[in-house]
């Protein structure tokens, strides 16, 4: 059985450059989560004004900022910061977005309705004023960042997943199972939702993309991470004044965002298109 | 999970000796099914049914599509939130009607079983075989290992081959009659005393569909479970079940035995369906088909619903419409029998 599926399977996994190139990316970024902090000198947290603002060398690949520490090192550092401050978020939100969908379609028709009205506010405010008020409010620091960003972002998952969640309920099993006795929550819990949630993943990788640029974005107006901590959008905001002199702290971990902020962008288009075989190119 | 809850079935008392077969399980007087359809008003779609389902007994609900056999399936259930039931519907002296919605779900699976058309949508493709039949038992309160036992126990009865290897195998891994079996485990496991079946074969190649019948019938007669079965197919019926209910438009046009439904159907549609059957007994040019078609349900004609398309009709047919009433072995609804008429 396994001699006749692999020419099948071998195709299936084969990656196309693009997604050999974003793999590379995801995993390069991986690296830098789990490892920067370690392989990283101790002198990416302690100034050194001395030797501010060098421009890229071989002792300094990426330069040095006003402190006099090395870019490079401290994009790679940041890397942790910024990618798992924005997979928390999107994982906060995302449960958030789940439990009321799942609620309102469960629950009585008029709990629906009001769950789906306060969705609808929530799609229509602005999110990032939102958070970025939100964030003002609880003291500026990474933590509020990441608190209001969780409670601004839900909406579009939960009117997603209420949407399929709508359709699921139409499936056959699901009279089967309503059939068998099946309660109305546990039809909800355990049938309709494992078989709605797949539209999730597509957005989840996208989710990421954005979230990391608004992160950065807090960051960078200052409502986010702190100008000592090695956070991309911090490192942009401290580096704004000097653009014209050493453009390096600046470019660099704005880059940094671009590219991380792209390879998920790209992820949740691949997984889309690895998912829907129309989509694919023959 | 408590012990206490071990009691699958209904909240009537079953342990005691088996019912003698005869007496009526489930009884339907007048029961009649409105249902609100969109912008419309609320449309009659099944119309003073009178029937009765003994213990152990097969009955057909047999009738052309838009019958309301159907809708009189899921109303025995109360599946349809759209539809207003009233008359009497009563299930082992229980009034179905007055359940609440969590009583309901006892009796759903539990004392009344029901399998659907197509098996291969009826299973939810993200649960393996062994826990969708486990999960009939575990809603009653049954522990895991033990639901899992009888689940095995009910898929080898039904004559899934190597079930104990293939619990943990995924719907899309079984072929469409394994899936039916697996399907009708699931009403089953739970040990009901009326099973509906809805066209259970209709999706099946007929060799698949024989051997699904087989089951059934086995299945049925071990365990003396009553099971009304619904379908167009006069062969799987004449094959199958003890007694015939033939509707048209909403109201019940015939019932009786098996045999005298084929030997001598009494009114003139069943006797159209039953000259509708192709047969490789005879040697004929084309298929007999009645003529016309049913009704729409909203704009049923005076009288009779089925005169405009009979071949026997007489005055009284656009008049008045014809009572359900005793005539030879069985019941018919038709002018032509009427005691008033003739």
């Amino acid at each position: 059985m396994a001699a006749t599926s692999r020419p099948k399977a071998t195709r299936a996994l084969a990656l196309s450059p693009l997604e050999g190139f974003v793999l590379a990316l995801l995993l390069l970024l991986l690296a830098m989560v789990a490892a920067g902090p370690i392989l990283a000198p101790d002198t990416v947290y302690t100034s050194d004004i001395v030797n501010a603002l060098q421009p890229p060398s071989a002792e300094h690949w990426l330069g040095t900022d006003d402190q006099g520490r090395d870019v490079f090192w401290r994009v790679v550092v940041g890397a942790r910061a910024t990618l798992l401050s924005a997979l928390l978020v999107v994982t906060l939100y995302s449960m958030i977005g789940v439990a009321v969908a799942t609620i309102a379609a469960a629950g009585p028709r008029w709990l629906d309705e009001t769950l789906m009205r306060i969705t609808d506010l929530g799609m229509a405010l602005p999110s990032m004023i939102v958070a970025l008020g939100l964030a003002a409010a609880l003291g500026a620091s990474l933590q509020s960042a990441i608190i209001a960003m969780s409670l601004t972002g839900w909406p579009i998952t939960a009117r997603i997943l209420r949407a399929v969640i709508r359709q699921t309920s139409e499936a056959q099993f699901v009279s089967g199972a309503q059939v068998l006795g099946v309660s109305k929550w546990r039809l909800m819990t355990r049938h309709v939702l494992p078989n709605s949630l797949d539209v999730l993943i597509v957005k989840w990788a996208s989710d990421v993309s954005t979230t990391v640029l608004v992160l950065a974005g807090l960051s960078f107006i200052g409502v986010g991470a702190q100008p000592p901590s090695a956070e991309w959008g911090a490192m942009i905001a401290a580096g704004r004044s000097y653009v014209a002199t050493a453009w390096w702290t600046v470019v660099a971990p704005g880059v940094a965002v671009a590219v991380t902020s792209i390879a998920f962008g790209l992820l949740g288009d691949i997984i889309q298109v690895r998912n829907d075989p129309s989509l694919r190119e023959a | 999970m408590s012990m206490a809850r071990l009691d699958l079935r209904s909240p009537v008392d079953t342990s005691g000796p088996t019912p003698a077969a005869g007496r009526p399980l489930l009884t339907a007087r007048g029961l009649t099914v409105d249902m609100q359809l969109p912008g419309k008003k609320s449309v009659r779609i099944v119309d003073g049914l009178d029937f009765d389902i003994r213990a152990g007994e097969r009955v057909a609900l047999v009738g052309e599509s838009g019958s309301g056999k159907s809708v009189t399936a899921r109303a025995l259930m109360r599946l349809d939130r759209k539809a207003r039931l009233s008359g009497e519907l009563t299930f082992d002296g229980v009034d179905l009607q007055r359940l609440s919605e969590r009583e309901m779900n006892r009796y759903r699976g539990g004392t009344i079983g029901m399998v659907f058309q197509d098996p291969m949508s009826f299973l939810d493709p993200l649960m393996t075989i062994g826990d969708q039949v486990a999960e009939t038992l575990r809603i009653r309160g049954v522990g895991r290992h033990q639901a899992r036992r009888r689940a095995l126990a009910t898929l080898d009865e039904l004559g899934v081959d190597r079930a104990a290897e293939r619990l943990d195998s995924y719907p899309h891994e079984f072929s469409g009659g394994m899936r039916q079996r697996v399907v009708l485990a699931m009403a089953i496991v739970a040990e009901p005393k009326l099973l509906i079946a809805d066209e259970p074969t209709t999706a099946l190649d007929v060799r698949v569909q024989e051997q699904v019948l087989d089951v059934l019938d086995d299945v049925s007669r071990r365990r003396g479970l009553a099971v009304l079965f619904i379908t167009h197919d006069l062969g799987v019926v004449a094959g199958f079940t003890d007694r015939v209910i033939v509707m048209y438009s909403g109201r019940i046009v015939e019932d009786a035995a098996v045999d005298d439904i084929f030997a001598a159907p009494q009114h003139p549609y069943t006797q159209g369906l039953i000259q509708a059957v192709p047969r490789i007994d005879r040697v004929s040019e084309r298929l007999f088909a009645i003529p016309g078609a049913p009704p729409p349900i909203f704009a049923r004609p005076e009288g009779c619903a089925f005169h405009p398309r009979c071949g026997q009709k007489f005055a009284p047919c656009a008049l008045r419409q014809p009572a359900l009433e005793p005539s030879g072995a069985g019941r018919v609804a038709c002018h032509l029998y009427s005691s008033s008429e003739r």
